[in-house]
């Protein structure tokens, strides 16, 4: 039990310990996800060639906090035919989980939640409960659309999860403990595991962008085709609660994931400098890398467009699963085939690398080219035919 | 007051949060109330496991039970045909069976959980992930083998079974 300051009983510190983070949490939260739509909104607009927000406040700063205040004083409307438990329930089924993962991130060197000695099992074990409130939510909207779209959404989600935890798994490896805070601690100098497992980073970030419904990979909200799946029956802070906030703070974590895993965390120049001055340059570090990660989510999502479901799962399955596992297996041969250094590791890593990044586009190369020869021999049939 | 005093309290909690949700599985009419209740079993189940120092395989139960076991149930419920109110009448029909039949399962359980009460309790484990891990693959590793291929199978089954036409 830790022991309360200013005297406070154990007990009672045991319970405002417990509130102070959740409401600490909940304000990380609600801020962050004001700045990254802001952000969301000037990054994209700058691609764009355009001005963004900059109406309300300088530069546009108070859009969000308009956004939301239109937003909490929305009617709470429910459509007559919906479930009405089920509809309630689900945004606090998808948001919660997202909420408790924030208990094992660690910010700076002792300023974390709780060390889990299973830290990122307990993450991988939250991202995977969020799947439920999506389909709960499709199904209580009694809508055909929201239905379809919960159950593509949940489609995904569960697909993406495997070689997103696979990825995981091969950074444990590599580091020998589940513990988030070991895991950032593990890495002080120059050689991050980057540059050890370039593999494991580059297909836990395409799930994380699949995981968080980022383009290229949000169809469970495509609004403009697919009626924004299982949310068309959400408005108000419902929908707030569940498309802004949720996916706002799921990119967060997954970001905050990989700059603890692959990029050292806190870790920086000075974090052990001092008492006071350690904790803010690692929070500033941390805060830093994690914040150049949503960046590159955002630039994405100005980039590309977005994929076809089946495109989406054929990636996943016939693709990057494969590639996870033997990545993964040969990252377990290697290390037990040399356990006092990571080369081997780190050079059969690059290789698979290179290998994924200069097949992925012959590959498809191949398919493309077969899917026009069939087309044209069905034109040609046709014609015959005709 | 200390954690002594509260660990029976939450096991209490927990405890009738379990059985409490654990009727409301059997007796709801609607399917999917069954199938949101279930979760919210496994997750009590869960805080039990936490409650004994077994963290890991809360997690495990959490990962498996409720991220992928009850999704799956509602992906069936979801893609099957109901006519309305044919399910609540199914469970109506059949009261008195379930009674009996969970009447004889408890029976046995009762009767072992009330032998082994006065052993005095049992240091908690597992909540270590290493040796967890190792007695896996070392004590374990046959029926580990033999449950991984027992997936596999069922694995190609369902894919034989969804490739015949």
């Amino acid at each position: 039990m830790v022991p309360g300051p200013f005297d406070i009983d154990p007990l009672v510190w045991l319970v405002l310990r417990l509130l102070i983070a959740v409401v600490l949490t909940l304000v990380l939260i609600l801020v962050g996800s004001m700045v990254l739509i802001y952000l969301e909104r000037k990054v994209q607009a700058t691609m764009q060639d355009r001005i963004g927000p900059y109406h309300v406040g300088p530069f546009g700063l108070l859009q969000t906090f308009a956004d939301a205040l239109k937003l909490i004083a929305k009617e709470d409307f429910r459509a007559s035919q919906t479930d009405a438990a089920f509809f309630i329930v689900a945004p606090a089924l998808v948001f919660s989980p997202m909420l408790a993962s924030f208990v094992v991130i660690p910010f700076a060197p002792g300023i974390v939640g709780a060390d889990l000695n299973i830290g990122l099992l307990y993450l991988a074990t939250l991202g995977s409960m969020g799947v439920l409130g999506i389909v709960i939510a499709g199904w209580a909207s009694n809508n055909k659309y929201s239905l379809v779209g919960g159950l593509r959404s949940a489609g995904q989600l569960i697909s993406y999860e495997v070689p997103g935890i696979l990825s995981l798994v091969t950074a444990v490896l590599v580091v020998g403990s589940l513990s988030m805070v070991h895991i950032a601690e593990s890495q002080p100098g120059p050689i991050t595991n980057v540059f050890i497992i370039p593999l494991a980073f580059v297909t836990y970030f395409i799930s994380a962008l699949a995981e968080t419904n980022r383009i290229p990979f949000d169809l469970p909200e495509a609004e403009s085709e697919l009626v924004a799946g299982y949310l068309t029956e959400y408005s108000g802070m419902r929908w707030g609660t569940m498309l802004a906030l949720t996916e706002y703070g799921n990119v967060t974590i997954v970001c905050a994931i990989m700059s603890t895993l692959w990029f050292g965390g806190w870790q920086g120049p000075g974090v052990d400098s001092g008492p006071i001055t350690g904790p803010v340059l690692g929070v500033l570090w941390f805060t830093l890398k994690t914040y150049a990660f949503i960046l590159v989510f955002m630039w994405i999502r100005a980039t590309l467009p977005r994929m076809r479901i089946d495109q989406l799962m054929s990636f996943c399955w016939k693709i990057l699963i494969p590639l996870t596992l033997l990545n993964l297996a040969v990252t377990a041969t290697l290390l037990i085939a040399f356990p006092e250094t990571k080369v081997p590791v780190a050079i059969a890593n690059w290789i698979l690398l290179g290998a994924f990044v200069v097949g992925v586009p012959l590959i498809q190369q191949r398919r493309l080219r077969k899917l026009r020869e069939r087309s044209r021999a069905r034109t040609l049939g046709a014609a015959v035919a005709g | 007051m200390s954690l002594d005093l509260i660990e029976p309290i939450l096991f209490g909690l927990l405890a009738l949060t379990i059985v409490g949700a654990g009727l409301g599985v059997v007796l709801a009419d609607r399917i999917t109330t069954s199938a949101l209740l279930m979760a919210f079993t496994f997750l009590n189940m869960a805080g039990m496991f936490v409650l004994l120092g077994a963290e890991t395989v809360a997690a495990f139960q959490i990962l498996i039970y409720v991220g992928a076991i009850t999704v799956l149930i509602l992906y069936g419920v979801m893609f099957t045909p109901q006519a309305p109110r044919a399910y609540g009448l199914f469970f109506q029909k059949q009261t008195t069976v379930g009674a009996v039949v969970a009447a004889l399962a408890a029976l046995p359980v009762m009767v072992i959980a009330f032998a082994f009460r006065d052993t005095g309790s049992i240091p908690p484990r597992g909540g270590d992930l290493v040796p967890l891990a190792s007695s896996i693959f070392t004590d374990f590793a046959f029926p580990f083998e033999v449950a991984s291929v027992l997936l596999l199978a069922a694995m190609i089954g369902a894919i034989v079974l969804v490739k015949r036409e």
